[in-house]
């Protein structure tokens, strides 16, 4: 460790031009395609849907730009939102309203999709943020229960958070009242969503750094209740034992993962599937991108897989769904990296590329010969 | 045959035009951080030798205002990515020198070298501190400068670039950051 040369991946700020995003390249099964959809997009990564969905809303992080993409159908036009944010990762979408959270700020703007001028109200004192900023970069989305779920990262690679208010997962009323902490012991999750039968909530969370190349794993957790404890910084994903930060029965209580997303994979947002247009054995199963690894010394991720979790939802399976950003072989020779996925009223899927500030649509289309059969 | 002269001259003028231009600029930035790049004023940092990357992040976290500067906010305003990469490659091949004059305290030396261990910056920065990627050049650079913004991430104040700063420097002492801005000012 002391020789590695591993170092966070550099994320690319200016624009990247659509003729240089080598779309062609991804692969998916058969029957799905993949193209560009939009792009101009520096550092774009969770997207928000307006209600119509005819919007797409954009958090970044160090550029500090919202982004709004709008659809006229054959083809999509972007512009800034709102810029000179502290890392404004998360954005929501609810009743005509944006919510923007970055570190030390939080902003709705009302009326958004249908004016351009709309001003934001200024919100941060509502919500009560910690002043540590390393893994405060939100991901953030309405539940089924019209609550507000917030996380509040570690302010490190690994130790015993300076305060009780950070490694968990809030819910707040739209408003910022009724704060409630709904799980601990959470590292970094920048990726969640609602089963949408059972409406539990099911989160990714990434593993700590310099622990070898093989663990631990990042994790995907389901909430069956609030309050419980997903073992940060003691225990980690595969019931491994923290090297540095040590305590007895370190793993007494802890809520082990229902799926080990791959070390040091980046495993980013969460979908279940609910449209029409994909095969029917798609529905209520997840898509989750997998940002791709850089603290190991061959690359892992930089795909989106699809997660189908079994009956009672304690286990899950993964497969590979879309690839192709990452070159084969064992050194890190990539040009993209999924960070979200979101659904569109087509029942179409949306990823956004971070690294090339991008999004694909990927779409289905029943193969002919299937179709003749019915 | 006309047209394809004509067509040789617009183009060549445009040439011309737009090396002029990139060439005003470029004497612009020499005008605070050294005629080839490598600062004269130690409050001031250099910018030969950094990473192409390092410099097109920090020119458009100016550009954004993401990084805040009174200096260098006014020299961005509006700068479009294109000239944005250029400068960064200008400047990323031109080579760095130390530039600090004086004798070296061997103790303080010393003790920022330990630092610079214990505090793994030779993993992202190199084993040499000439940094990679987006992650910029410390061998060489000036001493004030290198300190002020080692306090400055540690104490919350230099936002917007990666966090990842503000947790390694979380909880160095001031002295120990003087030392360390000491001894990377000195590598060669």
């Amino acid at each position: 460790m002391g020789d590695s040369k591993l170092a966070p991946h550099a994320g690319k700020m200016t624009e990247t031009p659509a003729g240089e995003i080598p779309v062609s390249k991804l692969k998916v099964p058969a029957g799905f395609k993949v193209e560009l959809w939009a792009s101009g997009l520096p550092g774009g990564r969770a997207m928000a849907l307006s209600g119509d969905g005819k919007k797409v809303y954009l958090g970044t992080r160090v550029i500090g730009r919202v982004y709004e993409v709008t659809d006229a159908g054959d083809k999509r036009t972007v512009r800034v939102v709102v810029d000179k944010l502290t890392q404004p990762a998360g954005v929501a979408f609810k009743d005509g309203a944006l919510w923007v959270f970055a570190i030390d700020k939080v902003l709705k703007f009302d009326g958004i999709a249908g004016n351009p001028n709309a001003q934001p109200q200024d919100l941060t004192a509502k919500f009560d943020l910690p002043k540590e900023q390393h893994h405060n970069w939100k991901y953030i989305a309405f539940g089924p229960d019209n609550k507000l779920y917030v996380p509040f990262g570690a302010p490190c690679n690994i130790c015993e958070p300076p305060t009780n208010e950070y490694a968990q997962i809030r819910r707040y009323n739209a408003d910022g009242s009724g704060k409630e902490v709904i799980a601990t012991g959470v590292r970094n999750s920048v990726g969640f969503d609602w089963h949408p039968k059972t409406k539990e909530l099911w989160f990714t969370d990434h593993g700590r750094d310099w622990m070898g190349d093989d663990g631990p794993q990042d994790e995907l957790n389901r909430v069956t209740k609030p309050g419980l404890n997903f073992g940060f910084p003691y225990c980690h994903a595969d019931g491994k034992v923290d090297a540095d930060i040590k305590k007895k029965d370190a793993c007494k209580g802890v809520t082990r993962p229902v799926a080990l997303m791959g070390p040091h994979a980046a495993a980013m947002g969460v979908k279940f599937y609910t449209g029409k247009m994909f095969p029917a054995e798609y529905q209520n199963t997840m898509f989750i991108a997998r940002k791709g690894s850089w603290n190991r010394t061959k690359p892992m991720g930089f795909d989106v897989v699809n997660v189908r979790p079994s009956e009672d939802g304690k286990t899950a399976k993964l497969s590979r769904f879309l690839t192709g950003f990452q070159e084969g072989g064992e050194g890190y020779k990539f040009w993209g990296r999924p960070a979200y996925v979101a659904q569109m009223p087509d029942g179409a899927l949306l990823v956004s590329d971070e690294q090339v500030g991008a999004i694909y649509r990927i779409s289905y289309q029943k193969p002919k010969a299937a179709a003749k059969k019915q | 045959m006309y047209a394809a002269s004509k067509g040789r001259w617009a183009l060549l003028t445009a040439l011309f035009i737009s090396a002029g231009w990139g060439q005003e600029r470029v004497q612009l930035c020499a005008a605070c951080h050294g005629a080839d790049g490598n600062s004269v004023n130690p409050r001031i940092p250099s910018i030969a030798g950094q990473p192409k990357l390092f410099i097109e992040n920090q020119l458009v976290l100016f550009r954004e205002e993401v990084r805040r500067s009174e200096q260098m906010a006014p020299v961005v305003k509006g700068m479009k990515d294109p000239e944005v990469i250029r400068l960064a490659e200008h400047f990323s091949k031109l080579p760095a020198k130390g530039m600090e004059s004086g004798v070296a305290d061997k103790a303080l030396a010393r003790r920022g070298s330990q630092r610079a261990k214990e505090l793994r910056c030779g993993i992202c920065h190199l084993a040499d501190f000439s940094g990679q990627n987006q992650i910029p050049r410390l061998a060489g650079q000036r001493e004030a400068y290198l300190e002020a913004e080692m306090r400055a991430y540690r104490d919350g104040k230099r936002a917007g670039g990666d966090t990842i700063m503000a947790a390694a420097l979380y909880g160095v002492s001031d002295a120990d950051i003087r030392a360390l801005a000491h001894f990377l000012s000195r590598r060669p």
